[in-house]
């Protein structure tokens, strides 16, 4: 009897353990191709659409030599070519750029004096339309702003 | 490269716990889980390390890293190392491999990472490791709010310890140490079923615990996260309470609640649920309040820290109203998101070895832990606003500690080993 019972629980626990592999085999492969290459990010399969980081993390190597150390950066995805606030994309940015005052978005606001807006934007994806700002790099993931003062 | 350097300097991290082997209760068990419990309790004793460095105004640096570990092998009580009486055979490990196998794919491969490690525990551990410190400055900044300024700091300083090691924050390091902390915590888990279940079957129950993470860390995103090192703390504390009857497991349960405590917010509440279930089925006064101090004191510590310096933000949120006209809400979209797109499995696959076992008596402590975990977990759903969006974003990530406390529940009333000690039977 004891013998027939520990067969029961060993057959139980291991088609639970088949069907939970299973299932996670099922999400990795909702997160989409490829499987057996590496990922250029940490975020490149988390979802099955792309991440809300992905292009800063792809970005921010190519411009992270181009903005001094100590200066003040903001970091966001514009919206109709304009400053909002990005979550996501800011607070990554403030742990990716530990050598550099991260504010936030509104401080590129606008509405704001000249003499009041962050230095350095790091626009995602989308153009930032704002006249005091020119161009210093571009890629396609973004491109890094800087104020005219 | 840098990440696998990231690794080994918090593996290393294991001889900081190493001291620990005068607590007979560590040392009782086999190697696998004593080196796994070493490795959580090395971690815990970094952290504490670090912080109380930074209460104190000193910097930490490489030297920080070289002396702890030097003076913790000094303070080895190396004679009192055992051999492992209950060998695994290779086969009856297959199981769990599978799973680690699996994890570590997964996180290899970035589909397991956690947005969080992104918005907070990563800046938040870059931060320090630059300013050589627990960064006040830099979490009193208004604008970093949305980073809870006063979050509990021992997976930041474990990050900051790798860094050290590696000489920087290495992202794929972070979400790669993920299936160690798995491996880690199925192997506590099967050296402490060990005792009562024999080797075989608590590396299958083990694997079975594994398996339930692995697929919620997977659906959760939690790689890089501080959920699969708060479930290796919950998992040593649920262990020593359910299966240890050596010497010293009430001290072990305590450390591995202070571990819980100082990980996340949430790990405080479990420490409150384990210890009720303690005092209610145990009724020792004694035994509750060596398991409770540590935790205890290390999270007073920290708020008393984090209340000095103005950062108090979390811990201050208990005190609110709750919003009871959410309850129907909070309900509603919990029991939508913990069917983990997977027909309720992992709450299937934790519970039905339960329909096998017999000895319900020793069941007490884990369920009462799981019914309490739902009820501190529906107590924070229940302070927010609007809180639908909260739930679909964490609740398969806490209701990983539920889970968790029913596969312990599940081994606990498995059938005894006939090898086991017949004490083992009347022990609630």
């Amino acid at each position: 009897m004891r013998m027939t019972k520990s067969r029961s629980e060993s057959l139980v626990i291991l088609g639970s353990i088949a069907a939970l592999c299973a299932f996670t085999i099922a999400r990795y492969v909702e997160r989409h191709a490829p499987y057996f290459s590496a990922p250029e990010t940490i975020v490149d399969h988390v979802d099955k659409r792309t991440h809300d980081n992905r292009d800063l993390l792809v970005l921010l190597p190519k411009i992270e030599p181009l903005i001094p150390r100590n200066v003040e950066v903001t970091c966001f995805r514009p919206l109709a070519g304009q400053q909002q606030f990005d979550g996501p994309n800011y607070l990554a940015a403030v742990g990716l750029l530990p050598h550099r005052s991260v504010l936030p978005p509104f401080t590129a606001a606008a509405d704001l004096p000249v003499d009041q807006l962050v230095e350095y934007v790091i626009a995602i994806r989308e153009p930032f339309a704002h006249p005091a700002y020119r161009v210093v790099a571009s890629y396609p993931e973004g491109t890094l702003y800087r104020v005219n003062r | 490269m840098t990440a696998l350097v990231w690794i080994a300097g918090v593996v290393a991290m294991t001889a900081l716990g190493l001291p620990m082997l005068r607590i007979p209760a560590v040392n009782d068990l086999p190697v696998p889980a004593r080196l796994a419990v070493l490795f959580a309790l090395g971690q815990l004793n970094g952290s504490i390390l670090m912080t109380a460095m930074s209460m104190a105004g000193l910097p930490w640096s490489r030297a920080t890293v070289v002396v702890a570990i030097v003076a913790a092998l000094i303070g080895t009580p190396w004679r009192s190392w055992s051999a492992s009486a209950n060998a695994v055979a290779w086969r009856d490990a297959l199981p769990l491999a599978a799973v680690i196998l699996l994890t570590t794919y997964g996180a290899a491969t970035a589909r397991l990472t956690c947005g969080d490690l992104l918005f907070f525990w990563g800046p938040k551990a870059q931060h320090f490791y630059h300013s050589t410190r627990i960064d006040i400055a830099f979490l009193s900044f208004p604008h970093y709010s949305l980073m809870h300024p006063d979050y509990p700091p021992l997976l930041e300083t474990v990050y900051v310890w790798g860094s050290i090691v590696a000489r920087r924050l290495s992202l794929w390091g972070a979400v790669l140490l993920t299936p160690v902390h798995l491996l880690a915590t199925a192997l506590a888990f099967a050296g402490f079923a060990t005792r009562s279940l024999g080797p075989r079957r608590a590396w299958t129950f083990a694997a079975l615990l594994a398996a339930i993470l692995a697929y919620g860390f997977t659906t959760s995103r939690a790689a890089g996260g501080a959920d699969p090192l708060l479930l290796l703390f919950e998992v040593i504390a649920l262990g020593t309470a359910i299966f240890s009857e050596s010497r010293g497991r009430w001290l072990l349960c305590g450390l591995a609640l202070a571990g819980a405590a100082l990980t996340k917010v949430e790990g405080a509440a479990f420490a409150i649920a384990l210890l009720i279930a303690i005092t209610v089925t145990r009724r020792s006064v004694r035994e509750t309040l060596l398991a409770a101090a540590p935790p205890a004191i290390a999270l007073a510590a920290w708020i008393a820290f984090a209340k000095h310096h103005g950062i108090l933000d979390s811990y201050g949120r208990g005190t609110k109203p709750l919003i009871w006209t959410q309850l129907q809400t909070v309900i509603a979209a919990t029991l939508r998101q913990i069917s983990y797109r997977a027909f309720y499995l992992p709450f299937i696959a934790a519970t039905l070895p339960l329909a096998l076992g017999s000895q319900w008596r020793r069941t007490i402590i884990p369920l009462v832990t799981a019914l309490l975990s739902v009820g501190y977990i529906f107590y924070f759903y229940l302070h927010e606003p609007e809180p639908a969006w909260w739930i679909k974003t964490s609740a398969e990530r806490v209701f990983l500690t539920t889970l968790t406390a029913l596969v312990f529940a599940s081994a606990a009333a498995a059938d005894l080993d006939p090898a086991a000690t017949h004490s083992l039977e009347s022990r609630p």
